[in-house]
């Protein structure tokens, strides 16, 4: 009976367990329900090692054809999916209602994209990552060639099948764990403007990569060369959507992944190549499994009170706290870091102080409000590589000493004081000689 | 050189003639005239010690200077009033004169008292 009992409950767990996985839970901001659009389905067979490594972090795939008349990525003002995928570099024209500004709304409502090109991405791709802050190379023959930093294969090819390790230093984008083997990559360049602070090279190519034509003769000088040409760049949007666009849609192949790697011209033979660990660490972060911070609860109070009060005096001690969790993926945790500020701030900073951590992801400062009256804000600002930013702020009031609140005796006036009462004595004193002097 | 020695000279006989007429004046009246003397010394310590600190608390300046120069205006009518050279004021005995100087002082610190802070 009770090894019966048990195994209905189990049967009951596995059906039940895909469900849990499936429903979607706004207090933890990990992507659920993802688009893929393919150009043919024969790539969900292809990419398969990539596809079901996101599966099985819970993230529910729907594969769809890009010319697919169904094509919608909302339904009554609601959006159905919250990452989009888009493995459709040779895409003219999209089915359904989604096209250009469909996919840059999505975007710019907050929600994550990966955007893959080759060499024969269309101009509404590279327009679409154009809007993201990323320029293709506008040769639509052109590929990224490397004579220098080049895969070595069974056949001598024309080098286009590169090797990279140029990463970004980011433990919150790459993951804590070095990847040790390069990556191997073949497509299209592109460049990122060194001006634009939301988007970041995260694999660019070595020196001596340039982009052309492989078929065809160099007449001119490249335009794109070295380590300009950025193969994977990432952009984290003001809202906090991540968006990662690469150059090449054999970087997430299953042949790829899991080849073995060896550069031009040195002895290293690594026998799986890095792809798969840069490609599952990049969707960890794109998908707000890692890195992803909230601050919660800023609070300020008076030294010696409880509760928050609604105006300050000058020359009050204050304590200022805030908390701040970084989502693991499953839970939030406790953010841990010793560079955290606070600013008292009124058309400039009049405070700036390093919040002290205790551990448990709850920082703390205290200070004396400045010697000067006005509505002042309290402002965290927290923008670090590969981090969800954070800007708080909360107002409050600042008001001068009351009439009653200044020293009965002030020292600077003693003086004066002291000049009045001698007049009175004097007063006094000369009423006194005036009279009875003979 | 004529005219330096000369200059000299007047000053010297101008000095000396004030002195003499100085010294005919009654004694209430010198007594009177020192009053004003250290009413307006003091007004000019204050002065001067603003200057170098600064006007912090503004009204205990504005209040102890007032006290200086108040007094010494005061005591300045006193003077006019009660001196018998004075065509002006022949009818108006002195006790009379010294009353309102006391009244008039006596609200004039009321004031100071109220305006120190």
């Amino acid at each position: 009976m009770k090894s019966l009992s048990f195994f209905f409950f189990f049967i009951f767990i596995i059906s039940v367990f895909p469900f849990l996985c499936f429903s979607f839970n706004p207090e933890s901001p990990t992507d659920r329900r993802v688009l893929v659009l393919l150009d043919d389905f024969s790539l969900k067979y292809s990419h398969s090692i990539f596809f079901n490594s996101l599966k099985s972090r819970c993230l529910n795939l729907e594969f769809k054809l890009s010319d697919d008349p169904s094509l919608s990525l909302q339904r009554y003002g609601q959006y159905l999916y919250d990452a989009l995928i888009l493995f459709c570099p040779s895409t003219k024209k999209f089915g359904g209602s989604l096209d250009l500004t469909a996919v840059i709304d999505f975007v710019d409502s907050g929600h994550d994209l990966i955007l893959a090109a080759d060499s024969t991405a269309s101009d509404l791709i590279k327009n679409i990552a154009t809007e993201c802050g990323v320029d293709f190379d506008e040769d639509s023959s052109a590929m990224v060639i490397d004579h220098k930093s080049y895969a070595i294969s069974g056949t001598e090819g024309d080098h286009s099948l590169i090797v990279s390790d140029d990463f970004i230093q980011s433990g919150a984008i790459l993951g804590k764990t070095k990847i040790e083997a390069p990556v191997l990559f073949k497509g299209i360049a592109h460049s990122v403007n060194s001006a634009n602070s939301l988007v970041l090279k995260v694999l660019s190519a070595s020196p001596s990569a340039y982009s052309a034509n492989p078929e065809s003769k160099l007449l001119n000088p490249p335009l794109l060369t070295g380590s300009a040409i950025s193969l994977v760049s990432v952009v984290q949007a003001r809202n906090n959507a991540r968006i990662m666009i690469a150059g090449s849609l054999d970087l997430f192949s299953n042949r790829l992944l899991r080849t073995a790697v060896q550069k031009a011209g040195s002895q290293d033979k690594y026998h799986k190549s890095g792809n798969e660990q840069f490609v599952t660490e990049i969707s960890k972060w794109v998908f707000h499994e890692r890195g992803h911070l909230k601050a919660v609860n800023l609070r300020h109070l008076r030294v010696g009170e409880t509760d928050e009060p609604a105006m300050y005096r000058i020359k009050d001690d204050l304590k200022f706290s805030v908390e701040i969790h970084e989502w693991s993926g499953k839970n939030w945790e406790p953010y841990v870091a010793d560079d955290v500020q606070v600013q008292f701030y009124m058309m400039s900073s009049y405070v700036l102080k390093t919040l002290s951590t205790n551990g448990k992801g709850l920082y703390l400062a205290s200070f004396k409000v400045p010697d000067v009256y006005g509505v002042f804000q309290f402002k965290v600002d927290y923008h670090r590589l590969g981090y969800t930013s954070l800007s708080l702020s909360k107002q409050i009031p600042v008001r001068p000493f009351r009439h009653n609140e200044y020293e009965r005796f002030i020292t600077t006036a003693f003086p004066y004081y002291g000049a009045s009462f001698t007049m009175m004595a004097g007063f006094f004193i000369f009423s006194i000689l005036f009279l009875y002097n003979k | 050189m004529a005219r330096e020695k000369s200059s000299k000279d007047n000053a010297q006989a101008l000095f000396n003639s004030l002195r003499s007429a100085y010294a005919v004046t009654p004694v209430n009246l010198k007594i009177i005239d020192l009053y004003v003397g250290f009413a307006v010394f003091t007004a000019l310590i204050q002065v001067v010690y603003m200057a170098t600190v600064g006007s912090f608390p503004f009204n205990s300046f504005l209040s102890g200077v007032l006290s200086c120069v108040g007094t010494a205006v005061l005591a300045v009518c006193l003077r006019i009033q009660v001196n018998k050279e004075n065509k002006e004021f022949k009818d108006l005995p002195p006790e009379r004169a010294f009353a309102d100087f006391v009244l008039c002082n006596l609200v004039l610190h009321l004031v100071i008292m109220n305006f120190l802070g």
